[in-house]
């Protein structure tokens, strides 16, 4: 079984085709050609209906509206990808660096608070349980 | 030494140290020494944590499994999308990514009133049955023979291969003044630089022919033959004797 974007892909450049065609007949048009016309015009309303049968298998398939503005400036979707993609590696390196900052900052003070504050430490450790300086 | 100075600094205005001892001032506890001491917080979680010495201890919060630690990128199994995306340097154009589309859709949607946001902000009717047309309604769509009007006929018939075509041809052959109208009577031009170069050759031909009549008659003019022959002196003689 085919997966539901590809049917309705499909579906979709088929409909497309069959328009092409139309335009092709209407451009320059002969008497002889209206009943190859309105059988054009009968695939074109199945097609219609084909795709409108499609829509539930789709629903689930969300598309961000950002993208929908690359499209309509006639640029290629795929840059979104490519732009989120980068944005999301930024920010997960900007995380990670920040986390290991903490990490850092939070076992230095742990040694430090250790040696000045011997005792509160022993307790604190003893409360908290596993707060091991892990320099 | 510094350490030192300062938790000494630090041991004088702590509330071991002061008046109260290490008590509320208004709640008087028994406890003097401080190890029996709860911090109770009410909330959505209440907990009520042993904070011994210790003022406004709360419980830790729960580390999550996954944070911007790891590499999301592997986690999510995407370095094959992010690999894809990022080596290769992507096309532009809508149409680079659906080259088979027809027509012409690198412009603006909104040029034409083809745009999908206008499609959210606007939807069209639905819900009604999509029916097949009857012959009735068919009959709307009979045409008179012939081509189209002139406005309609090259909508969206900008051909991408021919535009390519001739920007390979503009490339190619290195002419900066071409343009799109001097590619369309490219024909005329190539018989018109056929002449001219037909042309070129002629005269080169001819400009060879007199320079080797030319050499023939200075030779001619040096050798001794001719100068006995002819009995003349040449004006170098003339000077050098």
């Amino acid at each position: 079984m085919t997966a539901p974007l590809e049917n309705l892909e499909t579906q979709l450049e088929m409909f497309i085709e069959n328009v092409r065609q139309i335009r092709i007949i209407v451009a320059d048009f002969q008497p002889q050609g209206q009943n190859v016309l309105n059988q054009k015009i009968q695939t074109m309303v199945f097609g219609l209906q084909e795709i409108d049968k499609l829509k539930s298998q789709v629903q689930d398939v969300h598309v961000p509206l950002e993208v929908f503005d690359y499209i309509d400036q006639g640029r290629n979707p795929q840059l979104y990808t490519k732009d989120c993609i980068e944005k999301a590696l930024t920010k997960n390196e900007q995380v990670k660096g920040k986390i290991d900052a903490y990490r850092k900052f939070k076992a230095h003070l742990l040694v430090e608070l250790s040696s000045v504050f011997p005792n509160e430490l022993a307790k604190y450790r003893a409360i908290r349980g596993d707060e091991r300086p892990s320099s | 030494m510094m350490m030192g100075d300062q938790f000494r600094k630090v041991e004088q205005y702590s509330p071991k140290s002061s008046p109260r001892g290490a008590r509320s001032p208004v709640v008087s506890r028994q406890d003097s020494t401080g190890t029996l001491k709860t911090t109770i917080s009410l909330g959505k979680n209440p907990s009520i944590v042993h904070s011994g010495p210790f003022y406004l201890m709360k419980e830790p919060p729960e580390g999550s499994e996954l944070t911007g630690a790891k590499n999301l990128m592997a986690y999510y199994g995407l370095e094959h999308s992010y690999c894809k995306f990022s080596g290769k340097k992507l096309k532009e154009q809508l149409s680079s990514f659906v080259p088979n589309l027809p027509g012409v859709i690198d412009t603006p949607g909104i040029a034409d009133n083809s745009s999908l946001r206008s499609v959210i902000d606007k939807p069209p009717i639905c819900g009604k049955e999509i029916l097949p047309l009857t012959s009735i309604q068919l009959a709307g769509f009979r045409l008179h023979p012939g081509p189209l009007p002139e406005q309609y006929r090259y909508v969206n018939q900008a051909p991408q291969k021919k535009h390519k075509k001739a920007h390979k041809k503009h490339k190619y052959k290195g002419n900066d003044s071409t343009s799109l109208e001097a590619m369309a009577s490219d024909g005329g031009g190539d018989t018109h630089e056929k002449k001219h170069k037909k042309q070129k050759r002629h005269d080169e031909d001819k400009e060879r022919k007199k320079r080797k009549k030319e050499k023939k008659k200075k030779k001619q003019k040096h050798s001794p033959e001719h100068n006995s022959g002819s009995g003349n002196i040449t004006p170098n003689l003339q000077f050098s004797a």
